[in-house]
């Protein structure tokens, strides 16, 4: 079938409960377009060009539907003053969270057009949108509140805190919003819309408790913020969200980007207010056959696009880096062969 | 509530900063429709830049509150018309009459009016040719006018929905634009035509007519006025079949709405280019002029939105308070412009537009309540400027240009657009006691540096002439 509408024209339709010609197809093509490009990953996270650069090389590799602004998730907490070790050929690694130099108090809200790698991002958003802006929409990914809070704080201390001192950890949190708002709002003026992604916040990670009690209260709030904008926002958490399935309602996400979890459940409890987003098992765009691939795409999309409110073709995860492009080019393309709402 | 700071144009990221201030209280309290899940259209600049409108980038706009709901009313007009269809409302296209026929529409309740032409800003506010292109694909030459890209969208069904029923006016209407309805006709769609006649002039040559003339003093003959009685009769007949509804009491309140829209928009130009100094900017100026074609798909909402710009201007025209500099060259401007950033960007070399003949003045002039309705619509329409004289479509800028008002005229021409090309050369000889400027609207994006010394020289004639 031949395609009507561009990316952008596409993902608009979405956004007001429209059908488009396809569903929209968004693998999280993050840093493995650095390999696209042929260019360190280093240089990718470092400089806005080049990650903008082997961003559009991706779209003119897959043609998937978005461009994707991310590296990886403490780029907010490097603002804050975590220490990240920064390897040629592979993502950014903490070395040392802001939280064991100095106390939450005398950790400042950055600057995102000064501080750290966020201008990087904004450089990226900024060439991207002149370069594609017109075609494709440019998707900023925001490290939600509870998020960063972890990339601020030793992990295991982060995590007993919650139970022991929940009011530290709303402090923490406190602070995350204001930065992750502060960031969104430069994002926004750059011309991207923000992605909150909230990793940490999984069912693999904590319990729905915990994040009923701790990142759902501050995804809400982030959402609030940007919906005073009137934009659709998008909340991605990776790994095991089955049991906060429900609890996903009440952040208030337009959209709502899954991994593990059964797609048919999440239409089920979810599609009558959000459009869903995923969710192809991520091992298996790296390392399964591109005949396996296009079967089990297809599938999944086939159920996908019954969803009420609409529905993005994704993996359930950001592509892994090293991925075959030809199994990316088979999941888009079993997408598109599936995929078609109009006749 | 927000408090309007000094007057002045700011940039988006200005406006950004702005908007931080407002409540979320504020922006729940303005909805199109009057819904309240859905409607919310108060929004910053920046939202409508992350959706594509790239140019909102290098415009600058007015820092009013009245100016912030403007923009986001009109840039929300997309998504407003998905959103009618998806709630029941009808949906149709009026296209070509510019200013009338959606009159007669809004007079069946639930049936909303929208012109598909207008599209042709899109281009221009999203530094795009996707739809250019596109319409050049469908057969629409490239040199054919911008409104081509209205083929485009009917192509794509993004910009607006299907609509329910479509009235083409052809005849004296836009003849590249009468082209491109014919190729959208031939995607499939089946407008209903409406003819617009000509307005002659001479009475000297045909004796066998009656003549009238209008309210504002435009001849026509008698029979025109019947012949478009009839069309907006077979309109009404079309919507009374689509809609089995069938009361002409609609009509009335429906002119008496469109009136109160004309009556606001006509005291806001008189205010704004008669007061001493720029009360508000060209460009939200000309939107404004525009809205009273048909309200941007939600009059009602658009009447109270310029009832906040009138308050705006009458208070700022009080303080004496303005947006330009007071050395601002009064200028008139000729053809309605679809690159905005002209307007923005004459302002900034220093003009400031004190009249305009924007080719839609049936949508300007006050529709008579005394008569019957369809013999008003058509005395209103038969002052169109579209469909008479070059000579009658400048009178109003002779009559500027005679009493000092104006000192300078700019005429921007769509090239390919066989209506400008024909006239500018004669609205240049018409005007010849002031400097005059013809520029032909580049493509999207295309404002060179050649073309902004031509309109700097153009302001430099003008002032030197001046003193």
């Amino acid at each position: 079938m031949r395609e009507t509408l561009t990316p952008r024209e596409r993902f608009g339709l979405l956004v007001i409960d429209e059908k488009p010609d396809r569903c929209n197809i968004i693998p999280l093509v993050t840093s493995h377009a650095a390999e696209i490009a042929r260019m360190k990953l280093k240089k990718y996270y470092t400089n806005g060009e080049a990650m903008a650069r082997a961003q559009i090389a991706a779209i003119e590799e897959y043609g998937h539907d978005a461009i994707s602004i991310f590296s990886e998730v403490g780029i907010i907490a490097e603002a804050m003053g975590s220490d990240f070790d920064y390897p040629d050929d592979d993502l950014p690694v903490i070395k040392r969270p802001a939280l064991t130099k100095k106390n939450i108090e005398d950790i400042k809200i950055p600057v995102p057009k000064r501080d750290k790698r966020l201008p990087v991002y904004l450089e990226a958003i900024g060439y991207a949108y002149q370069s594609l802006g017109d075609k494709v929409p440019i998707l900023a990914y925001v490290p939600a509140p509870f998020t960063t809070g972890m990339m601020l704080s030793d992990p295991k201390t982060f995590l007993i805190q919650t139970i022991r001192d929940p009011d530290h950890i709303k402090k923490i949190m406190e602070k995350s919003l204001q930065a992750a708002i502060e960031f969104c709002y430069d994002i926004i003026d750059a011309g991207a819309l923000p992605i909150i992604v909230d990793p940490l916040a999984s069912s693999s990670v904590v319990s729905p408790k915990a994040y009923k009690n701790f990142a759902l209260p501050y995804e809400r709030a982030l959402i609030d913020f940007l919906h005073r904008y009137d934009l659709d926002i998008i909340l991605h958490i990776c790994g095991n969200t089955e049991p906060i399935l429900d609890l996903l309602l009440e952040t208030g996400a337009d959209l709502v980007s899954l991994d593990q979890v059964d797609l048919s459940l999440a239409i089920e409890k979810l599609s009558k207010r959000m459009r869903i987003i995923g969710n192809f098992d991520t091992s298996k765009i790296a390392f399964s056959s591109p005949e396996e691939i296009m079967e089990e795409v297809k599938n999944m999309v086939k159920r996908g696009i019954k969803s009420k409110k609409g529905y993005i073709a994704s993996t359930g995860c950001e592509v892994p880096i090293k991925t075959p492009p030809e199994n990316v080019r088979t999941f888009i393309n079993a997408a598109k062969e599936v995929g078609w709402y109009w006749e | 509530m927000f408090e309007d700071l000094k007057p002045k144009k700011i940039n988006l990221t200005e406006w950004s900063h702005q908007f931080r201030k407002i409540s979320d209280q504020i922006i729940k309290k303005y909805k199109y429709y009057g819904n309240q899940d859905w409607g919310i259209y108060l929004s910053p600049l920046a939202t409508f830049m992350v959706y594509g409108a790239r140019q909102l980038k290098r415009l600058k706009f007015d820092n009013s509150f009245a100016a912030l709901r403007l923009w986001g009313f009109v840039f929300n007009e997309s998504e407003r018309l998905f959103r009618a269809k998806q709630v029941g409302k009808k949906v149709i296209a009026t296209m070509g009459d510019l200013g009338t026929i959606p009159v007669i529409v809004m007079s069946f309740p639930d049936c909303i009016p929208f012109y598909p032409e207008c599209i042709w800003w899109t281009p221009f506010f999203n530094e795009s040719f996707i739809l250019l292109d596109m319409a050049t694909k469908l057969g629409a030459p490239e040199p054919a006018c911008f409104s081509r890209a209205a083929l485009a969208a009917f192509y794509k069904k993004a910009y607006f929905p299907k609509p329910d029923l479509i009235f083409a006016s052809t005849g004296a209407s836009c003849d590249d634009y009468s082209c491109i309805m014919q190729l959208i006709e031939g995607l499939g769609y089946n407008p209903i035509w409406i003819e617009i006649p000509f307005r002659r002039k001479s009475r000297s040559y045909f004796v066998a007519d009656d003549y009238e003339h209008t309210k504002w003093g435009i001849d026509y003959p008698k029979r025109f006025e019947t012949y478009l009685m009839s069309e907006y009769e077979k309109v009404w007949q079309n919507m009374v079949e689509f809609t089995d509804i069938n009361n002409r009491n609609y009509l009335a309140k429906s002119i008496k709405n469109a009136n109160r829209l004309r009556k606001l928009v006509e005291n806001i130009k008189k205010l704004s280019y008669e007061a001493e100094l720029a009360p508000f900017p060209g460009l939200e100026l000309m939107v404004i002029e525009f809205g009273n074609l048909y309200g941007y798909a939600d009059f009602d909402e658009w009447t109270d939105i310029i009832e906040m710009v009138y308050e705006t201007i009458s208070e700022r025209v009080q303080k004496g308070e303005g947006v330009l500099n007071p050395d601002a060259l009064p200028i008139a401007w000729v053809t309605p412009s679809p690159d905005p950033y002209l307007l923005n960007l004459v302002e900034d070399l220093g003009c400031r537009i004190v009249a305009t003949e924007y080719v839609i003045n049936q949508a300007l002039v006050e529709i008579e309540e005394d008569i019957e309705p369809f013999q008003a619509l058509a005395r209103s329409f038969l002052n169109a400027s579209l469909i008479g004289s070059t000579e009658q479509r400048v009178r109003r800028i002779i009559e500027g240009v005679e009493h000092g008002r104006i000192l300078g005229v700019l005429i921007t021409n769509m090239l390919g657009c066989s209506h400008c090309a024909m006239e500018t050369r004669l609205i240049q000889q018409m005007l010849s006691k002031v400097p005059v400027l013809s520029i032909d609207v580049p493509a999207p994006f295309g404002i060179t540096e050649q073309l902004k010394s031509r309109i700097a020289a153009f302001v430099e004639t003008i002032r030197c002439a001046r003193r």
